[in-house]
């Protein structure tokens, strides 16, 4: 038997499943203190991190002043470079999402990264292979399936999580490789391009996604990205089976004692959570590559997708934040390299530190409040199922 | 290309002798990981502790020129970069998976940066000195299996022995019932006079300490430098294996040598000039296998009870 | 919900607050310091970065060169992710680089979208051609060089079997490859090639392992073109110690391990980074297509290969460099025409 305190009991944080499970809407606008402090621990942790990397910079002899306002020049300094900060933002909340639903699930999908390779090679594939067919049914349809097919990827490891119970890590990480390999004989055969290249063929125009702000690349997959947050929001928090899917989440006996179906809630889990995987790379594959070249190794998307939606606290909305700020950061990495010519590695340092002080929250509590709040249990996200006979 | 003699009895010591260097890290990070889960923590920090260890390990080494001190500053660092994960997962009780997500992020940009830092060059580092490889005396004479086990980088052989202390450290011992305890039902383990933080504490230590020495395996037993990213995905592997091998010793080594094994089996293939499959698909092989396998045979695994939870003290 | 999106208001006030005000501040002052009479080289790096030992290390090399013996203010910014070419290449643009170099195949379609937007700048780009009226393409004959190094392998096995370690099968792989091929089957049509991919570009321990098979299968010299996983093939030779060696590639990396290093296929993206830049220094920049092989010296053996071959074999490479030079072999690129290969009687 398992005992009471597997039961999560004022859950906070990433875990806030047991919260989410009373009706939302509730709160209000009045701020307590104890709101206000669990609202200034990003910030705080944003700002130590920054300083952090401040003393990194100093470190190797350059001045953190120029170098961060680098940073701000690169994010935000023209419009073109507020699209590219976006640019970068959209993928990493397809990602996060992506990330974040499987944990609502109570599962963890670290194959991110192989389902944002298939999303990105159907994408890329169906974009160049069908002409001749209007925009309004290409370019949806590219996306869809690319989106489809990262479904499909996290589909396989949710079905062996529901059917046999092989723990769904071991198998998405095994994926991800597989997807490696597997774009690389595509892109390198029938997918080929011919020539010295190996990459796929354009897409076609008809198969783009549109341009939103005129003299950027700026595309429509940022919208298709705040869309996903909104449904993953509203799947999650106003469904049936968004209701289950966190039931399962929290408890999958008590879950399945409830009437749940907890082996389709799984797999369906996990597609959501591949297809908003595969959306990303379908978007980066219609909207900013125009094609599938040859990857050499993980993108990162996936990865960082996972700190993402750890950071996001697991939320559609903490997702965007926390997207935002990491493609804000990535993008002006590349200015602090260009500009003031720090090492990209130090964007690196100051993102992990982030994710550190967040997930030590409890440490800044401490310090922010007088005394620390009552009992806390966290379910783990990476931990599952627990058969306690 | 002319096929070769598969009778040739050396091609199987080449894949016995293959799997076992491919499996040694991951075997050492497996164990880390079972420490860590069974006390009931999970640490998916496995990759960026290795990372980490393989760099302070090579650091060591280079500016001492004596290996075996690297090794010893890996397993510290290891150890040390895992005590910030104890921290944070027990006294603090945060989410576990945040944690090691941030210290693998963290591994990443720090090698990198003290890379250029400390040798002003990206990539890899110079060159140090690495340990020797040992050999068994008496077995390094019988023949087939002498060639197959009786010289070899110290860690095949520190990594095997891991598996046999550990799992004997495990279900024999009574620190190994109280660890099994604490990860299964922490509260009655502390009815009956178990430190539950203090047992986390060590398990996690331990974990990184062993993570530890499967980075300075890579950096100071395979190669004799340090090249970022080196540990390229193997504690992510590890922590697989783990789970494969149902959070037990054997089950982890067995789980590594299958992965090892396929492995090396996928570049002898490509040495012998199997060109009938595509290369890609060979290179696919070991996750496939692993996939199948689990699916075909294992089945469910079931972790710790109280694994990924953070412990709160009773009054 | 509403918690979250109050962190959302108040992140983004912080970060756009912040990010006025420096913006409002910095940019003026910063013109007038960059002297007039510095010109701006520059580099994009593929997703390998700097540290891969192949193309973006030799064009770091031929930069720095330009640096010191030019004068150039240089500029390196490493790409993290595919989707960063772009961006990376417009932010030395919107710098008025002087010239932007652009390394690796994977950044073609970036040089030419981006070429066009400053139209008033120079590009450089290497191991792929991009025709527009300010870029310079610089790419290499890896399969003429690679030629020499197997006529070498071919002539000092011992056993009778030599190595090919590559990263992943694509085509400038499989330049090296065939290259190499052709060079044994033309020394010696008896040598045997085994022939290994790692898969990866940065996993020196799996290009260990790999090189160790095929040190087991017999082979006693084993050429890479496999980026990073070459320090894996390099080692293996270097703990199997006298009588085992390893060729390296696109550098010289002899220094790695002198005793078991026999020679290195040098790819001079070195030279043609720092020619073409100079080029742009005295004003006779052309946006061409520049084609390195044998003739040119932009491919070749290192240095240190007299170090460990006899002279009577060096004389003998010499002799098939000229056959190259003078198109008396036309040495195969690929697979298929490595097929068709046939060597001519020397």
């Amino acid at each position: 038997m398992l005992n009471a305190d597997l039961t999560p009991k004022g859950v906070r944080g990433v875990s806030n499943n047991g919260k989410d499970l009373q009706k939302p809407g509730e709160q209000m606008f009045r701020i307590s203190r104890e709101q206000a402090v669990e609202l200034s621990i990003p910030i705080v942790a944003v700002l130590l991190a920054l300083l952090l990397g401040a003393f990194l910079i100093l470190f190797i002899g350059r001045s953190p002043q120029e170098a961060y306002s680098a940073l701000l020049q690169g994010a935000f300094g023209s419009k073109r470079d507020i699209a590219e900060t976006l640019i970068n933002v959209t993928p990493l909340i397809f990602t996060g999402l992506s990330v974040a639903f499987s944990f609502k699930c109570g599962l963890f999908n670290i194959g991110a990264e192989g389902q944002f390779i298939m999303g990105q090679i159907v994408a890329a594939w169906i974009g160049f292979q069908l002409t001749g067919l209007p925009t309004v049914i290409h370019m949806p349809l590219a996306f869809l399936l690319g989106a489809f097919a990262g479904g499909l990827w996290a589909a396989l490891p949710g079905y062996l999580k529901a059917k046999l119970g092989v723990h769904e890590v071991i198998n998405t990480i095994m994926m991800n490789y597989i997807a490696l390999y597997f774009s690389h004989y595509l892109v390198m055969g029938v997918l080929k391009e011919p020539g010295p290249i190996p990459q796929t063929p354009p897409v076609v125009a008809a198969a783009r996604l549109w341009k939103i702000l005129p003299g950027t690349r700026l595309h429509f997959g940022l919208i298709l990205a705040l869309g996903a947050v909104w449904l993953v929001y509203y799947l999650l928090f106003k469904t049936t089976l968004g209701y289950e899917i966190r039931a399962v989440g929290i408890n999958p006996h008590a879950a399945r004692y409830g009437g749940i179906n907890v082996s389709r809630d799984i797999i369906i889990a996990m597609s959501i959570s591949g297809a908003l995987s595969g959306a990303a790379g379908a978007v980066q594959a219609l909207g900013v590559q125009f094609r599938f070249l040859d990857l050499f190794g993980f993108v990162g998307y996936g990865f960082d997708g996972i700190a993402v939606a750890l950071l996001g606290r697991n939320h559609p909305f903490g997702v965007l934040i926390a997207a935002t700020l990491f493609g804000t950061l990535a993008r002006g990495a590349i200015t602090m390299q260009s500009i003031a010519k720090i090492p990209k590695q130090i964007i690196g340092i100051i993102q992990a530190t982030i994710v550190i002080i967040v997930a030590a929250d409890e440490v800044l509590r401490r310090l922010l409040k007088s005394r620390s709040p009552g009992t806390q249990a966290s379910v783990d996200a990476g931990e599952v199922e627990r058969d306690g006979e | 290309m002319e096929s070769n003699n598969l009778a040739d009895i050396t091609i199987y010591i080449a894949l016995v002798v293959s799997t076992l260097r491919m499996a040694t890290p991951l075997i050492l990070a497996g164990l880390g990981g079972v420490f860590s889960e069974r006390s009931g923590v999970v640490n998916i920090a496995l990759e960026g502790i290795m990372l980490i260890a393989a760099f302070m390990g090579m650091l060591v080494s280079y500016f001492t020129n004596a290996p075996w001190l690297g090794v010893l500053a890996a397993v510290a660092s290891g150890a040390a970069v895992a005590w910030l994960h104890a921290v944070i997962c027990i006294k603090y009780k945060s989410n576990q998976v945040v944690s090691g997500t941030a210290i693998n992020l963290f591994s990443v940009g720090f090698t990198g940066f003290m890379l250029r830092k400390v040798f002003e060059h990206a990539g890899q580092s110079p060159p140090v000195a690495k340990v020797a490889d040992w050999t068994i005396p008496l077995i390094e004479k019988i023949p087939v299996v002498g060639a197959m086990i009786g010289k070899h980088t110290p860690f095949v052989y520190l990594s095997l022995i891991a598996v046999v202390i550990s799992n004997f450290v495990l279900f024999k011992t009574k620190l190994g019932l109280r660890i099994r305890a604490v990860g299964e039902h922490p509260k009655a383990a502390e009815t009956v006079g178990v430190d539950v933080f203090a047992i986390r504490y060590l398990c996690v230590l331990l974990s990184g300490a062993l993570a530890g020495l499967a980075g300075a395996s890579l950096s100071l037993g395979f190669l004799s430098q340090f090249r970022e990213n080196m540990t390229g995905g193997r504690g992510f592997i590890a922590l697989a294996a783990m789970i494969f091998g149902k959070w037990t010793p054997y089950g982890t080594l067995r789980a590594c040598l299958l992965f090892g094994f396929a492995d090396a089996l996928q570049i002898l293939s490509q040495t012998l000039g199997l060109t009938f499959i595509p290369r890609d698909f060979l290179l696919m092989a070991p996750y496939i296998l692993t996939m199948a396998a689990l699916a075909g045979v294992i089945g469910r695994s079931v972790p710790p009870a109280a694994s990924g939870i953070p412990y709160e003290r009773q009054k | 919900m509403s918690k979250s999106s109050k962190w959302a208001v108040i992140i983004v006030a912080v970060v756009i607050i912040i990010a006025v005000a420096v913006g409002l501040r910095k940019p003026k002052e910063e013109i007038a310091e960059v002297p007039p009479e510095s010109l701006k080289a520059a580099m994009v790096t593929d997703v390998g970065g700097l540290g891969d030992e192949s193309f973006n290390d030799a064009a770091y090399k031929g930069l720095k060169e330009a640096e010191e013996k030019l004068g150039f203010e240089i500029t390196v910014v490493e790409s993290k992710k595919m989707d960063d070419y772009e961006p990376n290449l417009r932010s030395l643009g919107d710098q008025d680089t002087d010239i932007s170099w652009a390394i690796g195949f994977l950044l073609t379609d970036a040089v030419d979208t981006v070429a066009s937007e400053y139209p008033d700048l120079k590009f450089g780009l290497i191991d792929s051609v991009v025709e527009q009226p300010n870029v310079a393409s610089a790419t290499f004959k890896e399969e003429e060089g690679s030629f020499l190094l197997g006529v070498i392998a071919a002539k000092m096995t011992k056993t009778g079997t030599v190595g090919f370690v590559g990263g992943m099968e694509v085509p400038v792989i499989e330049h090296f490859d065939a290259g190499f091929h052709a060079g044994v089957r033309a020394a010696d049509p008896n040598v045997k090639v085994l022939r290994g991919y790692t898969g990866k570009f940065d996993d020196p321990a799996k290009g260990k392992e790999v090189a160790l098979a095929q040190f087991n299968q017999g082979a006693d010299i084993i050429f890479h073109a496999s980026g990073a996983c070459g320090l894996g093939v390099i080692e293996a030779a270097k703990e199997q110690g006298e009588g085992y060696w390893a060729m390296g590639v696109d550098s010289c990396q002899h220094h790695l391990a002198p005793d078991n290093v026999m020679s290195c296929m040098m790819k001079r993206v070195d030279v043609a980074v720092f020619d073409i830049t100079e080029r742009v220094k005295d004003e006779t920049f052309e946006p061409t297509h520049y084609v390195f092989g044998l003739a040119e010296n932009g491919v070749g053996t290192c240095d240190k290969t007299s170090d460990h071959v006899p002279e009577e074999i060096l004389d003998e490479v010499e002799k098939y460099r000229e056959m190259i030079v003078n198109g008396d072999i036309v040495v195969p690129a690929s697979y298929t025409e490595l097929e068709a290969f046939t060597p001519p009687a020397a």
